[in-house]
């Protein structure tokens, strides 16, 4: 979760054709609310708490922020963080998702950027220098007590892989219990919506063509959540062998041939995203487990 | 807690086998996360650009009667919003032979061909057909769909057809509201066609006699016909696994409705055979009997009513229908339509057919036309428009392809017998065979796919 202070939190509220738009940014992602019903005050006051509770989870669990609970841990220096409830379950949920993944889904894989930087350059780094970044990777060498975390100095977690699928999550429950709903929530493409629209057959969601020649995809999406994984413009490129963003924090480098953006449409945004998420890490075999997931989903390559 | 993290990394092993659990346990474990209930299901599908559906189907039926093979094409392009537009095509190569209205004799009996140009005969105690039947038919199809306002569709299109003896031109415009958070939808929809009947050697006067070889002095030109056709529906969702939808619908047809290649005989009031020709034959040919051709009613109002359930029981569809009709023909019939979807794995689904038809004959519908009395003013064998129950029993099995096309492959039986009515037996005519019954086979291969 990356972003900017505090300052440059605008909020933008505008009627449209069927109902109201909010927009503002969080989490380094434009952000969107959708809204069908209510009067401008009402549409207005329910972006509003959306775009707080979005500024809240961005401003707690940022990486980039100092002094909150991530930086907290992060700098603890080997002693243990007492964490709270909803930090608690977001820790609770990462290590479920590690185990789901075999260990390659790691809040702890971070520090890998260290030696990682993915701009379209051939700058790979040396076999040495990412086996010396390893030692600090890894869920399996942190104490996870809860409520208590301890890390090992120079460790660092990073909840920016669950955060703002999670947030959209909280944001579409805080719509659909508004005068507002039936509405649609979208943080930087990763949205679910409030229930079906009455004003449409369906919410009709574009999936960007991550590629630059590739068309959109229009998803017609009546109940649920989309999330995409992936981001093609972020790669290295060395003696003709393209290096995904897609890190194995097993082995310390990238996942090979995992799709260039993995788009899953499931109930929930955590869902998707998460699920977009495990398949990248699947890598050749993205779109076989995807398959046997009997998943709606949309793979790039 | 360290314990308790390598038992779940050794599920995680097994599970990775079966991937189901990995949907389940990410699924409790989001709902951990949010404090949530168990969310509704995603309900999301990509918006297709392109549709192709292309069938070929054979129709059959037996006794070297009519076949039929039917290749049809529809393309649709969906714009955004709802808008799309497609295209349909069809060609049908018919072959084969149809009754020609004559009564079964004793004898052999020869007829003159529609064209005028030649005669055919029929042997003794056959069933007399008409074996000219042949033609290719093209038909061509085009609607436009849009949107109107928030909650309603309207759909315009047009239809055109062409046969050797046959030009149908059609326009049609339906409109769709929903309602109550739309879970209710009312229709309404018409259609007007215009349809040149170009018959073979020209339409034959009504009720006048069939002539010999190269007379045409009772054909004339071109007939035509309008039709008319009002829809209005309303479907309903009763809950989350029942759909109902009641159709209403009028068709009025005005203009030349007559089979121009149908003929009666004409019989002898007690024993019920054909009359003799009263003329020697001449050398080129002609009717052995004497044969008048049918007339119809130039008007035709019909009212239908339909209702049909689609039930969901956890997958599989049971979807039922009934229809009444009546016409001021006098025609009424019931039809029974029950369908069973029954999926088999994800990627197909195996769907038994059975269908019940049963009508009462046309008021007009004679087996014969009665010497001894008087002509009446309508009068048709066409065992179409006689009373007769029908069965359609078949299964279809349908299958999505790796790459998410449809193909279906359906096989089904048609069988029709009817009866003519008992005081409509004249003499020898009551120990024959007298309904021309009919079975028929039809095979469809459907494949659909979308981009």
């Amino acid at each position: 979760m990356s972003g900017t202070g505090s300052a440059g939190r605008e909020l933008e509220v505008v009627a449209t054709e069927h109902g109201w738009a909010g927009r503002f940014r969080a989490m380094g992602s434009p952000c969107e609310v959708l809204l069908e019903n209510g009067n401008r005050n009402q549409a207005s006051s329910t972006i509003a708490a959306v775009a707080a509770e979005a500024w809240r989870i961005e401003d707690k669990f940022s990486r980039y922020r100092k002094g909150n609970i991530v930086d907290q841990i992060n700098t603890a220096n080997g002693a243990a963080v007492s964490v709270d409830d909803e930090t608690a379950d977001l820790l609770d949920f990462a290590m479920t998702l590690h185990s789901l993944s075999g260990g390659r889904f790691d809040i702890t894989s971070g520090v890998l950027r260290e030696v990682w930087t993915f701009d379209g350059s051939d700058r790979v780094p040396d076999a040495a220098s990412v086996e010396a970044v390893l030692p600090r990777v890894g869920w399996s060498r942190v104490r996870w007590e809860r409520p208590d975390l301890i890390l090992a100095p120079r460790m660092e977690i990073d909840l920016g892989g669950i955060g703002k699928e999670y947030a959209v999550d909280r944001c579409i429950a805080m719509v659909r219990g508004s005068k507002c709903a039936p509405g649609l929530v979208n943080f930087g493409g990763d949205l679910a919506v409030s229930g079906p629209p009455t004003r449409r057959r369906a919410w009709k969601v574009a999936v960007e063509g991550v590629l630059p020649d590739a068309a959109d995809h229009l998803i017609d999406l009546r109940q649920g959540a989309v999330a995409t994984s992936g981001d093609a413009r972020r790669f290295l490129v060395r003696d003709g062998f393209r290096y995904s963003h897609i890190l194995d924090p097993v082995s310390g480098w990238p996942i090979s041939n995992a799709p260039a953006s993995v788009t899953v449409a499931a109930d929930t945004c955590t869902q998707a995203g998460m699920t977009s998420t495990l398949a990248m890490l699947e890598g050749e075999l993205a779109e076989e487990f995807l398959e046997q997931e009997g998943i709606l989903f949309w793979c790039r390559r | 807690m360290v314990a308790a993290d390598a038992g779940v990394i050794e599920m995680s092993n097994s599970s990775r086998k079966n991937n189901r659990s990995v949907s389940a346990t990410l699924a409790a474990a989001t709902c951990a996360l949010l404090g949530t209930g168990v969310p509704a299901p995603v309900d999301a599908q990509e918006e297709p650009q392109w549709d192709f559906n292309t069938s070929l189907l054979y129709y059959g039926e037996d006794g070297d009667r009519v076949q039929d093979a039917s290749l049809k094409s529809i393309i649709r392009r969906l714009f955004s919003d709802d808008r799309s537009v497609s295209i349909g095509f069809t060609v049908d190569a018919l072959t084969g032979a149809t009754p020609s209205g004559a009564i079964r004799q004793d004898t052999a009996q020869t007829f003159t061909r529609p064209s005028g140009n030649s005669a055919y005969s029929v042997p003794a105690g056959d069933l007399p057909l008409d074996d000219t039947f042949r033609d290719t038919r093209v038909a061509l199809t085009a609607n436009w769909q849009q949107p109107a306002g928030e909650k309603g569709l309207l759909s315009l299109g047009m239809s055109t057809s062409k046969e050797y003896d046959y030009f149908h031109l059609g326009l049609n415009a339906n409109y769709a509201h929903d309602f109550n958070n739309r879970n209710t939808t009312l229709s309404a929809g018409i259609a007007m066609a215009r349809d040149s009947i170009e018959a073979v050697g020209g339409a034959p006067t009504p009720l006048s006699p069939m002539l010999d070889v190269g007379d045409v002095s009772n054909r004339s030109g071109d007939q035509d016909k309008d039709v008319m056709d009002v829809v209005l529906g309303v479907s309903q969702v009763i809950s989350r696994d029942l759909v109902m939808q009641v159709n209403y619908s009028y068709s009025f047809a005005d203009g030349y409705l007559n089979n121009p290649y149908k003929v009666l005989s004409l019989v002898d009031g007690e024993t019920g055979d054909t009359l003799p020709r009263t003329t020697p034959l001449p050398p080129d040919g002609g009717p052995s009997g004497q044969f008048l051709f049918e007339n119809r009613p130039d008007e035709r109002t019909q009212h239908s009513l339909y209702t049909q359930a689609k039930y969901n029981m956890d997958g599989k569809v049971l979807d039922l229908s009934y229809r009444y009709m009546t016409d001021d023909w006098e025609i009424d019939s019931h039809t029974v339509d029950v369908r069973y979807r029954w999926p088999i794995g994800s990627r197909s689904y195996l769907e038994p057919h059975v269908r019940f038809y049963t009508q009462s004959e046309a008021e007009f519908y004679r087996l014969s036309l009665d010497s001894s009395q008087d002509l009446p003013a309508f009068a048709s064998s066409d065992y179409r428009l006689g009373n007769f129950d029908a069965v359609t029993a078949g299964l279809k099995y349908g299958w999505k392809t790796r790459n998410g096309n449809d193909m279906s492959l359906r096989v089904e039986w048609y069988t029709q017998s009817g009866t003519v009515p008992g005081d409509q037996l004249i003499g020898n005519q009551a120990k024959r065979d007298n309904y021309p019954d009919l079975n028929a086979l039809i095979v469809q291969f459907s494949y659909r796919f979308s981009r």
